[in-house]
């Protein structure tokens, strides 16, 4: 019997009065030491018109601090052995740091000193808006990235604050000046909202109030409070009859495809069922759909349903992909799975093979010393708490065929008003799709 | 500082009919990974059937005698367990990661298909579409991949790692049912194979429950000779290829040493040195100071024979690829001609040596650790003296092996060029 709950290492969670949360996480073992802030500068703050600032000012931060230039900012981080880690989620703009448990304070100073003083140099701030275009023109030769922007950008649409990339779109990275940057540091990288964690060998009580001490050695250089207004989620408007939209990339012998509908919010109750009902259908390798499309008919390599789970809206999404000619074959073979899923959820079988699948699996998701951090401070940040992880296993293990099979007709990527998006040759694309749906041709240019 | 023996009790076993064995008990979590390692790989093949060792791999999962199609993850992910496999030029890889309950299971499931793997025409056919999608995703489709299965048919005339691994497309098409069967017998017997336990079990149960699955599996014959002679280069080579990107991109390969001659330590570090963190030469030059390349990044290997060091350059668009090319040689060239300092010695140093630590962070980390050092090194406890191996290496050996390693005429490049070949 897989048991229920997951017992998590020792750690302590503190509360400072200026709204920045503590997490200490004791974890034995290799001599390691890894410290995250995570701060609310994700993607869904970029300002109107500005998409990809946020994840632009992360990465500016490495490029020069008010003590030191990028030059000695690399050779601060990398003589440790270290490499720094950025992210910017949607929610969340994150650094951390994994360096040999004796250099902790060391590690502590660099990741405090790149988050609150960079210096955002003109120079480097111009060349920074050079090199994210260059990047963002080479990731358009990536078709399973186009695809990847597509549906973010498709799937909640202009002006959801979700509706777009976290590296934003060439033309608003274009019109990013300093000010921009110090303005989104001034106003997101602020302590309410935020969270720093440590992992390491020390007890959760030493490893708080090394943080304490460094806190207070840096509390001068954090940006003054600043109230921001609150972000409008409205919610998904379901389209009335399926679309497809055709991503035109020349000379594709092989179309990447995504099939999109609104999904839930990481904070739904109904976490647990929906997690399960979606691994019956397109999660691990003997999904509904893995059966279907790659075992019994060799239509693709990959195929899968992943739930995008924000923290105030989500996605529900099916990706595959296939040689030019077989493209219809592999769209039809997939909604009508997906609908007759949609229609009777899943075998009794089916589901007690995802219940086991899920809980089985989810402690591998906690081992590492950053897996740790990111989970926890995750779990603290979106409002669901330790619970969520230590009862996760016992939650999808009573999930019911009932609530699966509600839930898999609410989260079909393929009910009506879904979207489908094509990356790939459009002539080649079109011939297949032909009568399916109402199409539209878009260069791949647009979602550069 | 070594790794010390007594945080890894790695227990080593190995059967009558030549399976090795090795166990490494940690109860931190309820949750163990199993590794498969075959020492079979590109390199074992020859043309005509290139890309069968992948093949094979996918055919693993196509149902044995206890055990039939659709079983085996069936069987495993119900048990609360997944599993994955990789083929590289010269092994491929099997694991499962599984709720520790699932051991059992998880031994039979995998005994069972080396002891009896069934391979039918049915799934023969279907299971070759599926890796033609994904050359197809890979390759065809990437550009990263058409650089390397270019890069690799330049660098080498005579040996097997001439080819990709995925294998030619024509080859993929037309290789048959009994092809695979003399593939099975010859290399995926128990005396080709490293089996690696890590996680939450009790070593003595394992041993005996291994014992009783796999010790009655026959010995394969001696493996077949593998092609492993290649000329020695004699001047720079080069190859394009012209496709509708978005911009350039180059990837140089040098014929470097094999994964157990010391040499390659150092070029781990001159990899390092080179590519690893933004403060890297490369990155540094070419991305950050002169502006020609959204990435640079290097990649070396340890290979059972003498394999590349490689180096890819993704151009901005509109680069000429002749003024990166000069900033890259003069790069390679500093290695050689100028001695590097303690401190850049030191940061490359403690940076290979975190990536060391780091790979064992995990149970999966762990058991593969363990297996390539067994399969690659030709014993796990070279990962334990790994760390004093790399403290040891000199500026003196990182610019003698830089010498040997990169002078011009050792150059293999290939360079894509925006814009589509004529029909």
């Amino acid at each position: 019997m897989i048991a229920h709950d997951v017992e998590l290492p020792p750690l302590q969670i503190e509360k400072l009065p200026s709204g920045l949360t503590l997490l200490a996480v004791q974890k034995r073992g290799l001599p390691l030491f890894h410290v995250r802030l995570s701060l609310p500068a994700g993607a869904c703050e970029d300002p109107r018109g500005k998409a990809g600032l946020g994840h632009f000012t992360v990465e500016l931060l490495r490029r020069g601090t008010r003590r030191r230039p990028a030059q000695d900012v690399d050779e601060m981080i990398e003589s440790m052995g270290a490499q720094l880690f950025t992210d910017v989620s949607m929610e969340e703009g994150a650094l951390a740091l994994t360096v040999p448990a004796e250099l902790s304070e060391r590690a502590l100073d660099a990741l405090l000193e790149v988050a609150l003083e960079p210096a955002f140099e003109e120079s480097e701030v111009a060349a920074a808006r050079r090199r994210t275009i260059a990047a963002l023109h080479s990731d358009l030769d990536e078709p399973s990235n186009v695809a990847g922007r597509a549906v973010v950008s498709l799937g909640y649409g202009p002006g959801h604050p979700y509706g777009h990339p976290a590296q934003g779109f060439r033309r608003d990275v274009d019109t990013f000046q300093r000010e921009d940057a110090l303005s989104f540091h001034a106003t997101r990288f602020q302590q309410q909202g935020g969270l720093l964690a440590a992992v390491g060998q020390s007890t959760p009580q030493e490893l708080i109030e090394l943080l304490k001490r460094k806190l207070a050695q840096w509390e001068s250089s954090w940006p003054g409070r600043s109230q921001r207004s609150a972000l409008q989620f409205t919610a998904l408007a379901p389209s009335l009859a399926t679309r497809a939209v055709i991503i035109h990339k020349p000379d594709a012998t092989q179309a990447q495809v995504r099939i999109v509908a609104p999904g839930l919010p990481r904070s739904t109750p109904r976490h647990a069922e929906a997690v399960v009902a979606n691994t019956a259908l397109g999660g691990g390798f003997t999904s509904l759909l893995v059966d279907a499309i790659r075992v019994d008919r060799g239509l693709s390599y990959s195929v899968s349903t992943r739930l995008h789970m924000n923290r105030r809206a989500g996605l529900s999404v099916f990706s595959s992909f296939t040689k030019n000619d077989t493209l219809r074959e592999l769209v039809d073979v997939a909604l009508e799975t997906m609908r007759a899923y949609a229609a009777a959820g899943p075998t009794q079988d089916a589901l007690e093979k995802a219940r086991r699948y899920l809980a089985g699996l989810f402690p591998l998701g906690l081992e590492s010393h950053e897996a740790l951090a990111e989970q926890i401070a995750d779990a603290l940040l979106d409002g669901l708490g330790l619970e969520h992880l230590k009862t996760y296993r016992s939650r999808v293990l009573a999930v019911t065929a009932e609530q699966a099979r509600e839930m898999a007709a609410e989260l079909s990527p393929a009910r009506d008003g879904a979207l489908l998006t094509v990356v790939g040759e459009a002539e080649a694309a079109r011939r297949e799709l032909n009568g399916l749906c109402p199409l539209e041709v878009r260069q791949l240019e647009e979602f550069a | 500082m070594p790794l010390s023996e007594k945080d890894f009790p790695v227990e080593e076993r190995s059967l009558g009919n030549g399976l090795q064995i090795r166990l490494l008990p940690d109860r931190s979590l309820p949750v163990c990974t199993l590794y498969s390692f075959f020492r079979v790989g590109s390199r074992n093949e020859r043309p005509g059937i290139t890309g069968i060792s992948h093949l094979f791999e996918h055919m693993m999962f196509n149902g044995s005698k206890k055990y039939g199609p659709k079983e085996f993850d069936r069987r495993l992910e119900a048990a609360g367990g997944t599993s994955n496999a990789y083929t590289s030029n010269d092994l491929t890889a099997y694991y499962e990661d599984f709720a520790s309950e699932a051991l059992p299971l998880v031994l039979d499931l995998e005994a069972d298909r080396m002891a009896s793997l069934l391979i039918d025409d049915v799934s023969l056919v279907r299971e070759r579409d599926v890796v033609k999608e994904e050359r197809r995703f890979r390759t065809d489709n990437d550009i990263d991949g058409m650089l390397d299965e270019a890069l690799g048919a330049l660098a080498f005339l005579a040996h097997p790692y001439r080819w990709p691994v995925i294998g030619w497309m024509s080859d993929i098409e037309s290789i048959t049912r009994e092809e695979c069967e003399r593939y099975f017998r010859a290399y995926y017997a128990p005396n080709n194979c490293t089996l690696v336990l890590v996680g939450d079990f009790e070593p003595a149960a394992a041993l005996r429950e291994i014992e009783r699955l796999y010790g009655r599996i026959p010995a394969g014959d001696g493996l077949p000779k593998v092609a492993a002679g290649e000329p020695p280069q004699k001047g720079e080579r080069r190859a394009v290829i012209r496709y509708p990107s978005q911009a350039p991109a180059m990837l140089a390969g040098f014929r470097g040493p094999g994964g157990r001659d010391p040499d390659s330590l150092v070029l781990d570090l001159i990899e390092a040195a080179l590519s690893a963190g933004e403060g890297a030469r490369l990155k540094r030059a070419l991305v950050y100071e002169q502006e020609l390349c959204v990435d640079a990044h290097v990649y070396f290997a340890w290979r059972m024979d003498p394999g590349l060091f490689e180096i890819s350059l993704k151009l901005n668009p509109g680069v000429d690829p002749q003024r990166a090319e000069g900033a890259l040689w003069a790069e390679l060239a500093r290695v050689s001609d100028e001695v590097m300092s303690e401190r850049e010695l030191d940061r490359a140093k403690n940076l290979v040596r975190s990536q060391l630590l780091r790979s064992l962070a995990t149970t999966n980390g762990r058991a593969h650790t363990v297996g390539q050092m067994e399969v690659m090194l030709g014993s796990w406890r070279a990962m334990l003296d790994l760390p004093d191996r790399y403290a040891a290496i000199t500026a003196a050996d990182v610019q003698r092996v830089a010498r040997k390693t990169l002078p011009p005429h050792r150059r293999n490049v290939v360079t894509l060029i925006p814009g589509e070949v004529e029909a």
